[in-house]
């Protein structure tokens, strides 16, 4: 469905360049989900902005149904735009609020196409049904609702044109716990009915582990690890999703949080550490680390470490 | 030893639409050396209780409308706003916010910020403060603090940060640390760091701490009895382990079963249906009764507190009071 060929995103800045992605490969299969993950800063959203073709890579390709998004043309542009559709994560700011819900989820639907006043609004009252608002919803304005039904708004807007593949950015981080359940139910069930291929960006692993069925994770512009979700999270092979799933409190007091298995905190895209980009960081970095770029292992679950592991955590 | 007790606080906010309830009769007391987790969801009354303790509330329409606040034996609520100022808040009771982007100073040196509070309580002042500032810089792990007292906060990592707004908070060794979603804004390889400070601070100290948190797995990894807030509303009270193990409140119990965990191999979260109330025209009776899955007729009104032992206190029918 969605293939990255080796992209990468400098920026060049004053201070110099910015290696914001890096020679990141990953496969999407349709009807899928693949998690991002990884600190701030580590990229994952400018890959996020590359597949929206809002930002064009620096090098590599991404294909999307076997086509380069770099190389079509206007109409084949317009054609994506309609298959890929995004969810942000903050349903304040993404929601215009000087515009009624009916007019938000329209504004795709009339970019596209005009089918006709009363098709628009069928197609309306129809997405608001699968998200779960009543039709008189449309009616309404964004400050009238509450957080969680403005995702819902944002998500239906998103549905309007039966895109095939959907960003979603954090999708339920600014939400209560009580209602983050309510939208990600919501999302899997929108999934299956219409077998939807989703890419999500995530920083709660419990939740990447519930909701994707593959996760990559992502160090500094790097790919560290992807794979089958189930794998990599049962035997982790990299020490950084080790130490990030170390580092998940859980909702459990005899669970012990472990501070060790990665000290400091992220370097910067800047001035990026030779060789393995985690190896100041690394419990177990060797000199190879520092000073050669670890080559990934073959797929289903790639790893990129001179030193992994092996078996489930202890 | 009971350091601070409060009893029935009632946190009112003046709005235009009217009188929004945002604190309704909550109690609790937090002894020293001890972590009081205050769990709950945006708007259930949680900040609003800690930023009472401090009479931070917003100018002009947040009003303290009865209870008690009592720490060390003295009444705060009594107390003028300068008394409160010079001898309490900064000093005897401090408090660690969110987010370290917005609580420090852009335009002033960290040097000045961490400094601050220790020459308004009189604790350091001329040549003792750069080294006082440069201990609690070093408490908190900053690395080779002697070099970056005149950084800005620009020049510090998200992490950092938040060690520099944990410095300023505990210069004058409070009795009592509020933190308000301290590692909220983090992420979880520095989370986890910022956590083991608030252990060993308090180990240090023995201070005691209200975290003030949404977050379940924070609340389990740091605190000794956590208080669990809906709608205005403490509805459960239990040592850490009994919550966890035994949750009594059906809102507990369905917020424990909402969120996701490692290994967790269900198929689908057990969603809470609706919305929490407005507070500021709350329904009668039992506050989460419109969402309660257990909900009876009796829930109409308002439930009594149950005392079931062991510090563990709810406030359900479903517990009965025999």
């Amino acid at each position: 469905m969605l293939q990255l060929d080796a992209i990468t995103k400098h920026y060049p800045t004053r201070q110099g360049l910015v290696r914001a992605v890096e020679a990141v490969s990953l496969t999407v299969a349709p009807r899928s989900t693949l998690a991002l993950v990884g600190e701030s800063g580590c990229g994952k959203t400018t890959i996020a902005k590359m597949i929206l073709r809002l930002e064009t890579p620096t090098a590599g390709r991404i294909l999307f149904e076997g086509q380069d998004i770099a190389a079509m043309d206007r109409i084949a542009v317009h054609r994506y735009r309609r298959a890929v559709m995004a969810v942000f994560q903050d349903p304040y700011a993404s929601l215009n609020p000087r515009m009624r819900v009916g007019a938000i989820i329209a504004e795709p639907i009339l970019a596209h196409e005009n089918p006709g006043r009363a098709a628009v609004t069928r197609r309306i009252e129809e997405v608001l049904d699968i998200v779960g608002l009543p039709a008189g919803a449309a009616r309404l304005y964004p400050h009238e609702f509450s957080g969680g039904q403005r995702q819902r708004i944002a998500i239906a807007r998103a549905l309007a044109l039966q895109p095939r593949l959907m960003v979603l950015d954090e999708p339920v981080s600014a939400l209560d716990v009580s209602i983050r359940a309510q939208v990600l139910n919501l999302l899997q069930d929108i999934q299956d009915e219409f077998g939807l291929t989703y890419l999500v960006i995530a920083h709660d692993l419990a939740l990447v582990e519930h909701f994707s069925s593959d996760v990559a994770v992502i160090y500094l512009g790097r790919v560290a690890e992807t794979g089958p979700t189930a794998e990599v999270f049962a035997q982790p092979r990299h020490p950084y999703t080790r130490a990030l799933l170390a580092a998940v409190p859980q909702p459990d007091p005899d669970h012990i949080l472990s501070e060790a298995a990665a000290a400091g905190e992220i370097a910067s895209a800047l001035n990026p550490p030779p060789g393995c980009r985690f190896h100041p960081r690394c419990p177990r970095a060797m000199d190879l680390c520092r000073t050669t770029v670890p080559v990934p292992s073959a797929p289903p679950h790639i790893t990129a470490c001179h030193a992994p592991h092996e078996g489930a955590p202890t | 030893m009971t350091l601070l007790t409060v009893e029935n606080l009632q946190t009112h906010l003046h709005l235009q639409r009217g009188i929004l309830r945002a604190v309704d009769g909550v109690s609790l007391h937090v002894d020293g050396g001890e972590t009081l987790g205050l769990v709950g969801e945006s708007g259930s009354g949680k900040t609003m209780t800690g930023l009472s303790l401090l009479r931070l509330l917003p100018e002009g329409s947040g009003r303290i409308a009865g209870g008690s606040i009592r720490l060390d034996g003295t009444e705060l609520t009594e107390l003028s706003e300068t008394t409160l100022a010079r001898d309490i808040r900064g000093s005897r009771i401090a408090m660690i916010m969110q987010d370290p982007m917005t609580s420090l100073n852009p335009v002033f040196s960290i040097g000045d910020q961490v400094g601050s509070p220790l020459r308004n309580h009189g604790i350091a002042r001329g040549a003792r403060l750069r080294s006082a500032v440069i201990d609690v810089l070093q408490r908190v792990r900053i690395p080779s603090p002697d070099q970056r007292l005149g950084d800005y906060p620009h020049q510090f990592s998200g992490g950092q940060r938040q060690r520099v707004v944990a410095a300023m908070a505990i210069g004058c060794t409070p009795r009592l640390l509020i933190a308000d979603e301290p590692t909220t804004a983090l992420d979880v390889t520095i989370q986890v760091q910022i956590i083991a400070l608030l252990r060993r601070i308090q180990g240090e100290t023995g201070a005691g701490i209200i975290l003030i948190t949404h977050d379940l797995g924070v609340a389990a990894s740091l605190c000794h009895r956590i208080a669990v807030m809906y709608a205005g509303q403490i509805v459960e009270t239990a040592p850490v382990r009994r919550l966890y193990r035994a949750p009594a409140h059906p809102y507990t119990r369905a917020l424990l079963a909402a969120i996701p965990r490692l290994g967790d191999k269900r198929a689908r979260l057990a969603a809470i249906p609706g919305q929490p109330p407005s507070l500021i025209d709350p329904p009668i009776g039992c506050r989460f009764a419109p969402r309660c899955a257990e909900r009876m007729d009796k829930c109409a009104q308002a439930p009594p507190l149950t005392d079931l032992g062991d510090g563990h206190t709810a406030s359900c029918w479903k517990l009965g009071t025999a």
